[in-house]
């Protein structure tokens, strides 16, 4: 391993990070599910694939993917040289995922997710957005894009990173070199 | 003929089986039916007349095929087919077919032999291409180069150039076809364009000394070069036009079509033939390619591949899945004649290519489209031009 960059980056508890769960358990005084058919409409692409969508399986979420599911999909990402998840180290931050439905192609789905490396010249970064790439990759149904890249002036060699995260073919070919593959591996332990 | 105003494509049925894993591009042979799809580590060739399996070639390459290439002057009883590959080498096949191209799923398949590797290249082979008369073989990489080979004896590659310009990855490399002149004589200069990770294209041809050197670089992309592709000879074409254009496709999702200026009159030639100053200097070799003409932009994500008919027809696919059809007005005004919107299902579409049509008992005569993608699918689209 290289020698550690960023010492000493700021970390957030975990009861700290955004979640649906931990609101959940703030007590209200209403009934908890009242609104979450308005809050949390039917999965189009669910109820399409499954007969009737009336009988989704188990582990499938009856809610639409939102900006907080993919969150919690990467945030459990581990830094490749801290002890820490990406969503601990702010990399991975909450209001920089956006998810964009196409106008004119009603079939794919785009999520964006900026990425904010703990220091400027952290030259994991690549690593860091390669891993976010892939997870999203392998849980999103095929209909949406994934579109991963550094947050505009968190990294000095942005436009590099961005554009080789962008190029599907160098993320394929990356994906076979076992070196990088078992990094990879080791990240995604914790998800 | 006037050109067509209107396509209606209409799937055929994927070609059996399924490849389930992700497919990055097919290769029709130039005169048999039959057509190399890449994918993982292998190549699966497919029958065009009953549009499945006929062989397959696997355990040369121990990372992806990204692409191949049919050598143009192999013999009807040898095949030969050139791969590039992931780690780094270009290999060469040989299929020694007693007489039975007609195979089906059930055919062996240990034809395939191994033959040679091309070493060379240090990282990723992104495309191989052999020039109209088979002379030569292009290759180029993640290395950033582009490397010439030629077969000098049987089994025995040369280097001829390793050519170092571009300044990021190689991702696609395409000879200028052979053109028939108005005497029915065919001629064809050995030209090559690369388009690369650099977002530009260059153009490379053989100077009066024998080396290669680069003529002209194209830098108006907002991207990555995905393709090019040269334009065929027209079909019938009043007396063997030769328009000497190609098009491009690229990350931005623009597809552009790009022609030589043409020379100066009475430009002298070997000017400064005395003077000591590099090949690529000489007034002579500088050519002037310009954009004259850009299709309607239809794609929303990256555009992956381009393919040009005998008739002037343009198809195009990429990342958002779509398979879009283009003609060229009496003007020269593109315009989209049809499209087809999840070609490919939700996954994205890496390759089109124009093939002649060899099923259903058909004779070659008739042309179709081939995609191919993410989903492992490779599939055959009829178009119906109005």
């Amino acid at each position: 391993m290289p020698e550690i960059q960023n010492e000493n980056p700021t970390i957030l508890n975990v009861s700290e990070l955004p979640s649906r769960r931990s609101k959940k358990i703030v007590p209200r005084s209403g009934p908890d599910s009242t609104f979450d058919s308005v809050l949390y409409p039917k999965q189009a692409w669910l109820s399409s694939s499954s007969s009737e969508g009336e009988e989704a399986d188990d582990d499938d979420d009856v809610a639409p993917i939102d900006e907080q599911d993919i969150f919690d999909l990467i945030s459990p990402i581990s830094d490749p040289e801290h002890p820490h998840t990406l969503g601990q180290l702010s990399v991975v931050r909450l209001p920089d995922i956006q998810i964009l439905s196409s106008d004119s192609n009603h079939r794919l789905t785009t999520v964006k997710v900026d990425l904010t490396p703990t220091i400027n010249h952290c030259s994991l970064a690549t690593v860091i957005g390669l891993a976010v790439r892939y997870r999203l990759e392998q849980t999103l149904p095929p209909s949406w894009r994934v579109d991963v890249r550094m947050k505009d002036g968190s990294h000095a060699q942005d436009d590099q990173v961005n554009k080789q995260l962008g190029d599907k073919e160098r993320v394929a070919a990356a994906l076979e070199n076992e070196t990088l593959r078992g990094m990879l591996e080791k990240m995604l332990e914790g998800c | 003929m006037p050109p067509p105003t209107k396509a209606i494509i209409s799937p055929l049925p994927p070609f059996q089986p399924d490849l389930y894993i992700r497919a990055w591009s097919s290769h029709p042979h130039p005169t048999l039916p039959l057509i190399a799809t890449t994918h993982d580590k292998s190549v699966t060739i497919f029958s065009l007349s009953t549009l499945s399996k006929h062989s397959s070639l696997t355990g040369g390459h121990s990372r992806s095929i990204r692409s191949a290439a049919w050598q143009p002057s192999s013999t009807p009883s040898t095949l030969k087919l050139v791969t590039g590959s992931f780690d780094a080498t270009a290999g060469i096949w040989t299929y020694d077919q007693s007489g039975t191209l007609e195979k089906n799923v059930s055919a062996e398949e240990d034809e395939w032999e191994f033959n040679l590797v091309l070493e060379g290249h240090e990282n990723e082979i992104k495309s191989v291409a052999f020039s109209p008369t088979g002379q030569f073989l292009a290759t180029c990489s993640r290395d950033k180069s582009v490397w010439i080979w030629e077969e000098v004896e049987e089994e025995e590659w040369e280097t001829v150039a390793v050519l170092s310009e571009h300044e990021g990855d190689v991702k696609f490399v395409s000879w200028m076809p052979e053109y028939k002149s108005q005497k029915g004589r065919r001629f064809g200069e050995d030209c090559l364009v690369s388009a690369s990770y650099d977002d530009t294209v260059r153009v490379w041809r053989e100077d009066m000394d024998g080396e290669w050197v680069c003529v002209c670089v194209l830098t108006e992309f907002g991207g990555t070069v995905w393709a090019v592709e040269w334009e065929k000879e027209k079909e019938g074409g009043e007396g063997g036009i030769c328009k000497w254009r190609f098009i491009t496709a690229c990350q931005d999702g623009s597809v552009k079509v790009w022609q030589r200026k043409d020379e100066p009159e009475g430009e002298e030639k070997e000017e400064n033939k005395d003077w000591s100053i590099p090949n690529r200097m000489r007034r002579e070799l500088r050519e002037e390619w310009i954009c004259v003409g850009e299709l309607p932009r239809v794609h929303e994500r990256e555009v992956y591949s381009v393919c040009w008919n005998k008739k002037g027809v343009v198809a195009t696919t990429g990342g958002d899945g779509k398979l879009v059809l283009y003609g060229e007005d009496k003007e020269g005004k593109w315009k989209v004649l049809g499209q087809v919107e999840g070609a490919h299902g939700d996954y994205e579409v890496n390759h089109v290519v124009w093939c002649r049509r060899w099923d259903g008992g058909r004779k070659g005569e008739e042309e179709m489209l081939v995609s191919t993608g993410d989903d492992g699918v490779v599939r055959g689209w009829e178009v119906k031009f109005e």
